[in-house]
């Protein structure tokens, strides 16, 4: 019982017949029905005692081969077809195929002694292009990055805050989204750089809250978030801009 | 304008194989004309034994890549990476593909019968076969082909390359078939 080792290595049922047509040299297109059956047979339950789980497709050919055993037992009519003859087609076509696939195999290896490089990449450098980023793209790293950019360009200052003390909280996410819903009615956009700028000193926590609101507000279909350059300002306006 | 050096340099950044629509569209050239001067060049390039480089033709596409001869010393160079050729399955499903193309997935299954979903969808995500339309019939089932990186993978460069069902069968004795 050392060929259980091969079980799992047949791709389908196809393959599992060739093997063991192989394997006792028979002739395909006079194949013994009744020995072919009862060893295929053994396989599968060999591949069933080791757990293993037996596809359907597997199955299906032994009803097959089961079928055609039965069919060669009965008294031959006249110009009946032999039962064999199409189980012998599809065996020939998918050896056919088989052979295809090992000969193309060949082609695969040599063509792996030669090398190419990847594609150049062109950095964009230019400012004049406008890139819009759809609501899609745009995720929490991005904005992060857009918050970095803030604090480092823009020189705004932070409001030292003492360590280990609970504030209540000063924004809410809620109010921002309203604010800005507001301003976007009011204005038709809304750009996050003027709504950093509006306030004298601005804390961590409410730019913080201001990019939750953002982030919620992205959520929202009728939204569109978009930034003309890359570290630019981000403008949000609602959907259906006239 | 050097037509020649020109090429070189396209080829060189791109570094993919490179269509011939592609370089017609930048150059503003007939394709006929930069087909002819790319075939010249394959020869140039492929005779002059000083060179490292060859032109390689994949479908409609050329593309620069390193000589055979000079494998060995570029793998001494480079790490050694993961074998990157295919499975058995997605050998068979391939060359179905490749020889009874366009071709639905059922044909593909009723020919290796198991279910071939996984492997038609492997082989979509390497770009080695695409979706190209599908059949006018009952359910209107997708239809597959193989693409330019398919020829590229195999070194082919064209279709027509593919070996002769017939040779193959001829050398693996097994008698004579249609396909």
């Amino acid at each position: 019982m050392n060929y259980s080792v091969n079980i799992n290595v047949f791709q389908g049922p196809f393959e599992l017949l060739f093997h063991l047509i192989e394997k006792k040299e028979i002739d395909i297109y006079d194949i013994p029905i009744s020995e072919i059956t009862d060893q295929y047979l053994e396989y599968l339950e060999e591949m069933m005692q080791f757990n293993m789980n037996v596809a359907s497709e597997f199955i299906f050919m032994a009803a097959t081969l089961i079928e055609i055993k039965s069919q060669l037992l009965l008294p031959k009519k006249e110009k009946e077809e032999d039962p064999r003859q199409e189980l012998v087609a599809k065996l020939l076509e998918y050896k056919m195929f088989k052979d295809v696939s090992e000969e193309l195999k060949k082609y695969e290896d040599e063509s792996s002694f030669y090398f190419s490089k990847p594609r150049e990449e062109m950095a964009l450098t230019s400012d004049t292009n406008t890139e819009q980023i759809s609501l899609n793209e745009i995720n929490v790293y991005e904005l992060y990055n857009v918050y970095l950019t803030l604090i480092k360009k823009q020189n705004f200052k932070i409001e030292q805050e003492e360590k280990f003390k609970l504030y209540r909280e000063n924004y809410r996410v809620k109010d921002c989204m309203e604010d800005i819903a507001k301003k976007i009615r009011k204005y038709g956009k809304v750009s996050l750089f003027n709504t950093f700028k509006e306030k004298e000193s601005i804390s961590k926590e409410y730019i913080v809250t201001l990019f939750l609101a953002i982030l919620e507000l992205s959520n929202n279909k009728g939204m569109k978030i978009y930034q003309d350059n890359i570290f630019g300002d981000i403008i949000i306006t609602s959907q259906e801009r006239k | 304008m050097n037509i020649k050096s020109v090429l070189e340099s396209l080829m060189f950044a791109w570094g993919e194989p490179l269509s011939i629509n592609e370089i017609s569209k930048i150059l503003n050239m007939p394709a006929h004309s930069i087909t002819f001067t790319l075939d010249e060049m394959i020869s140039e390039f492929n005779d002059d034994e000083d060179r490292g480089l060859i032109i390689q033709k994949f479908g409609d596409s050329y593309q620069l890549t390193t000589k055979k001869d000079n494998y060995e010393y570029i793998q001494n160079l480079l790490e050694t990476t993961v074998n990157k050729s295919l499975s058995t399955a997605a050998m068979e499903t391939l060359s179905i593909i490749a020889y009874k193309q366009p071709v639905t997935k059922v044909e593909i299954e009723r020919i290796r019968g198991v279910k071939c979903s996984q492997v038609v969808k492997g082989l979509i995500d390497k770009g080695l076969i695409k979706e190209v339309g599908r059949l006018d019939k009952p359910g209107r089932p997708v239809i597959f082909a193989t693409t330019d990186e398919f020829l590229r993978h195999f070194g082919l460069s064209s279709i027509g390359e593919l070996p002769n069902i017939g040779d193959i069968q001829d050398d693996k004795g097994t008698g004579e078939l249609s396909s």
